[in-house]
């Protein structure tokens, strides 16, 4: 959460342009596919854009706006997808995202927010420690028979909550796939929720002892490398606990790796070999928690030189997230042609699920997966491929909703097809 | 105050409760964008509207008459020079309504104002068809920008925006339709002269009336033949670029060692008829362009050092050559510009063969970064003349230094449409996001030497142009009063 003058500073410094509300204008393809901001696309209002809500920010600081209801509205179907951020980031390095969390922050200490669902979310971990409300002691009931996680190893495997207790075929893969290739990981024996909804809906205290309970776990088992298959786990250890420790992500006593970009390693060392043929024609959609928001988090304590000199400070330009490993895994695969959507990297079109919008506004989430959706069919794809549950669930319904024909897998999925 | 609740029920029923609001979020929201001046009041809209059809813009049009209502109307509301500036006002935001027709054969496209230029051009690509995108972002509105000035450095070959306006379908202030051009008297967008005199006049202008006529609802515009290959993308975030076809395109930097010499050299580009672009490159915009990434701090290690080692009387040229229709075309263009680049003694050095923000993008925004804010002083003259407006400009500047930063007299933006016949000047100067005002201040002396100078002004200020341009104000009132009886469209 940004300090009050720092915020006020963001917030002002935004000209209202609505960049924000665009793709990188030269990687546009077409009309159809022309918008970056979920909610802007929809709503149209500019209330429901980032420079939107910006201004709604500084409006509220002065004091000339409550949270209404149409803000509320807004500020809670945004995504925080991030594509306004690093767009600002091109021309004005304003910290987007960072007031938008804010404004969500202040809200939630105005007791206005969050959403009824998200402080369900709340209750449900205080109670079992999963954002499900699922029993604890069932976490690991995923684990397959057929692997034996190692009671020490330098790999450890965080799995999630939607992997644990929802889409187990992911873990599953993602466990079969680092035994079949012969790598020794272990898994926590007491994983709580990373806290990612958490982190997105401001609930900032419950979300901090989720890190502090993770942290903890993770350096007491020792492990090198933490590895996730989950997106969302992978942005919240990578960039979301330094931010709430207020250190650097390099500052963490442990290194984070998505599996794609571990895979993507040992492939690269010939340490894994795909042998069998996936023969499929896929697309790759880039989830935003893996891609423009999982860069390093470098933390600051804003000092300001004149005219607008931020000394010291490193800036997220969205471009340093986990893009090609995910690629060159399904170009490594034989049978598997990849072709391309229109937006695509740091442009891609957010799936619709993230800050916490899947979770109270199931409705706006599969329309905005509908539009994803919509581009991965005008690829001529046979099935879009993913590296984030719920990714894989949002896109899963609306490919179905949309009649596209379309199946939806998660990378480890594919991955272990042709490993077998 | 407030709307009337009949009026705001009526203006419901025309567009569905989803797409109308008075809730205060919303239309703070709509309070104002970027191109507001920081001394003028913005009002808070009564209600913001989101139309999507023209039956729907006209019935709007006449509730605001029939209550007395003011309206502004926004199209992206990028630099809606146009705020509310009477309290109950209506925001009419026209990005719902975003159909986009290409008719390839005649070499036309219809748009409404909800169609940005990237989207166009992206569209217009894919069919070997082209068209510019103004210097201010392919995010801007076709429409709005169209009826305005449209202004890009494209404009060298094929002129402003506003000349390729065809026919216009128009709600006029007191809802009534007129539809102009051969849309006058076929459905067809295809030419923009009808029967009757040419009212598009009404509309185009340097800034245009700025929502004070009335509506757009949709406009033909003229789209170019353009080369057949597909333009990809490359690179990342503010380094991103499209790939141009090398046997067609050349960009060429020219280091001209007095600003005569540039001048020129730029008059005889014109009257040679070649390039696509020919503009001057002021140093400051390199030094922008060539620290992007590394945020404000990153341009003043740059430029304190960089800054006072220019050499004031040099000028850069930047030429882009295009070969229309042919390779062989780009060979004699080649020829022709360093034949004249030689006989005005200026260094050439080729550019890689790319461009990043004339077809698809264009930045203007990024200038801010270096200081928090930046203004313009624009005009449009002759080239001769615009070189010399600068130096005004750069003179008052430095009466205004601190808190206006240090640009350190760089030479200025000279970028000439139509073969040189005529140019915009833009001199760029910056301060910080807390100096607002100065550049305020700034502004207003130069637009008093521009009157004085005679030169022609971008946004003029109508207290110091009206009296020496023949009390044009007077009579663009006159006009108004006609269209406008109830004096609703965008009032103030
Ligand atoms: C940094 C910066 C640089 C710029 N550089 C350039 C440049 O190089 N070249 C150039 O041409 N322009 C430039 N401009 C100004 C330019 O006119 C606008 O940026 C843009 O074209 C306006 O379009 P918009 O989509 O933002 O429209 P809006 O902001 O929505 O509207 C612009 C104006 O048109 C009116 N309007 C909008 N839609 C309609 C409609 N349908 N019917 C009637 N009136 C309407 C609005 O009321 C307003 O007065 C620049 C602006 C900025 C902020």
């Amino acid at each position: 959460m940004l300090k009050v003058e720092e915020y006020k500073h963001q917030a002002a410094t935004c000209v209202r342009c609505s960049y924000c509300k665009f793709p990188d204008l030269n990687y546009i393809k077409s009309s159809r596919f022309s918008r970056q901001c979920p909610i802007d696309t929809r709503y149209r209002f500019n209330l429901y854009s980032a420079h939107g809500l910006l201004h709604s920010a500084l409006a509220e600081l002065d004091g000339k706006l409550e949270f209404t209801p149409k803000l509320m509205d807004a500020l809670w179907h945004c995504t925080l997808c991030g594509g306004c951020d690093i767009r600002c980031k091109r021309n004005l390095d304003v910290e987007v995202l960072q007031v938008i969390e804010t404004l969500r922050c202040r809200c939630v200490e105005q007791g206005k927010g969050p959403m009824p669902e998200h402080k369900m979310l709340a209750d449900n971990v205080k109670k079992s420690h999963n954002i499900y409300g699922a029993d604890h002691k069932e976490r690991l009931n995923w684990m397959p028979e057929d692997v034996k996680p190692a009671q020490k190893a330098d790999i450890l495997y965080f799995v999630g909550d939607p992997s644990s207790y929802r889409h187990p075929e992911i873990a599953q893969a993602t466990a079969r796939l680092l035994s079949q290739a012969g790598v020794p990981f272990m898994v926590l024996a007491d994983e709580w929720s990373s806290g990612h909804e958490l982190f997105a809906t401001g609930q900032l205290e419950l979300a901090r002892e989720m890190a502090d309970h993770n942290i903890k776990a993770i350096k007491d088992s020792g492990a090198k490398k933490v590895i996730t298959s989950d997106a969302e786990c992978y942005k919240t250890l990578k960039a979301d606990y330094p931010k709430i420790l207020e250190k650097s992500t390099e500052d963490m006593p442990y290194s984070v790796l998505h599996i794609t970009e571990y895979v993507d390693q040992l492939m690269k060392d010939g340490k894994l070999k795909f042998r069998r043929r996936v023969p499929m024609k896929v697309t790759y959609h880039d989830p935003c928690n893996l891609g423009r928001l999982a860069e390093p988090w470098y933390h600051w304590e804003p000092k300001y030189e004149p005219p607008n000199i931020a000394v010291g400070k490193t800036w997220r330009r969205g471009y340093n997230g986990v893009y090609e490993p995910p690629r060159n895994i399904l170009k490594g695969i034989r049978g598997i042609e990849l072709i391309e959507m229109q937006r695509v990297w740091d442009n891609a079109w957010c799936c619709g699920y993230g800050g916490g919008v899947g979770t109270a506004f199931p409705d706006f989430a599969l329309w905005t997966a509908g539009e994803r959706a919509e581009e991965a069919r005008t690829t001529g794809a046979e099935a879009i491929v993913s590296c984030c549950p719920n990714c894989k669930d949002i896109l899963g319904q609306a490919a179905e909703a949309k009649k596209t024909g379309m199946k939806v897998y998660d990378i480890t999925e594919i991955m272990l097809r042709a490993i077998r | 105050m407030s709307i009337p609740r009949e009026a705001y029920q009526t203006l419901q029923s025309i567009v569905g409760t989803e797409w109308v609001s008075d809730d205060p979020a919303i239309c703070e929201a709509d309070r104002y964008c970027s191109l507001s001046s920081p001394s003028e009041e913005k009002r808070r809209p009564g209600c913001s509207i989101e139309p999507v059809s023209t039956e729907e813009v006209q019935a709007i049009v006449k509730v605001a008459n029939r209550y007395k209502l003011p309206f502004v109307v926004t199209s992206t509301y990028y630099s809606a020079g146009t705020y509310c500036r009477k309290d109950d006002s209506i925001l009419i935001d026209l990005k719902r309504m975003n159909k986009l027709e290409i008719d390839e054969e005649n070499l036309y496209a219809i748009v409404e104002p909800g169609v940005v230029f990237s989207a166009l051009q992206a569209d217009l690509f894919k069919r070997g068809l082209c068209t510019f995108v103004p210097g201010c972002g392919g995010h801007a509105s076709v429409v709005a920008n169209t009826v305005n000035m449209g202004d890009a450095p494209l404009g060298w070959r094929y002129g402003l925006g506003y000349q390729r306006l065809l026919g216009v379908e128009w709600v006029l202030p007191d809802g009534e339709m007129l539809k102009m051009g051969s849309l006058s008297m076929s459905k067809d967008y295809f030419w923009g002269e009808g029967p009757g005199p040419d009212l598009r006049g009404l509309l185009r202008g340097c800034a245009g009336h700025q929502s004070r006529m009335g509506i757009i609802t949709k406009i033909g515009v003229k789209v170019f033949p353009f080369v057949s290959e597909e333009l990809e993308p490359e690179g990342w975030a503010f380094r991103s670029f499209i790939k141009l076809p090398p046997n067609r395109f050349k960009w060429y930097n020219i280091r001209f060692y007095s600003r005569e010499d540039a001048i020129n050299a730029m008059f005889e580009l014109g009257r040679c008829e070649i390039a696509l672009v020919v503009m001057t490159v002021p140093p400051i915009f390199r030094g922008v362009a060539r620290t992007r990434g590394v945020g404000c701090g990153g341009f003043w290690e740059f430029w304190k050092d960089a800054g006072p080692k220019l050499n004031p009387k040099q000028m850069d040229l930047r030429v882009l050559l295009y070969g229309i229709g042919s390779d062989k075309r780009l060979e004699y263009e080649e020829k022709v510009l360093l034949d004249i680049v030689k006989e005005y003694g200026g260094s050439p050095r080729e550019a890689p063969c790319r461009d990043e923000t004339n077809f698809m993008a264009a930045d203007a925004i990024c200038a801010n970064v270096v200081g928090g804010r930046f203004s313009s002083e624009v005009s449009y003259e002759s080239i001769n003349q615009a070189v010399r407006y600068s130096k005004v400009v750069d003179k008052i500047t430095d009466e205004h230094r601190p808190p206006i930063l240090q640009e350190y007299n760089s030479t200025d933006w000279v970028c000439p449409y139509e073969l040189g016949y005529i140019a915009k000047m833009e001199c760029l100067r910056m301060a910080s996001v807390e100096d607002n005002y100065a550049l305020q201040e700034w502004k207003n002396d130069c637009q008093d030497a521009c009157a004085k100078g005679g030169a022609y002004a971008l946004v003029p200020d109508n207290k110091v142009f009206g009296p020496i341009w023949g009390n044009y104000p007077e009579k663009e009132d006159k006009i108004r009063a006609a269209f406008d009886p109830n004096h609703v469209s965008a009032p103030g």
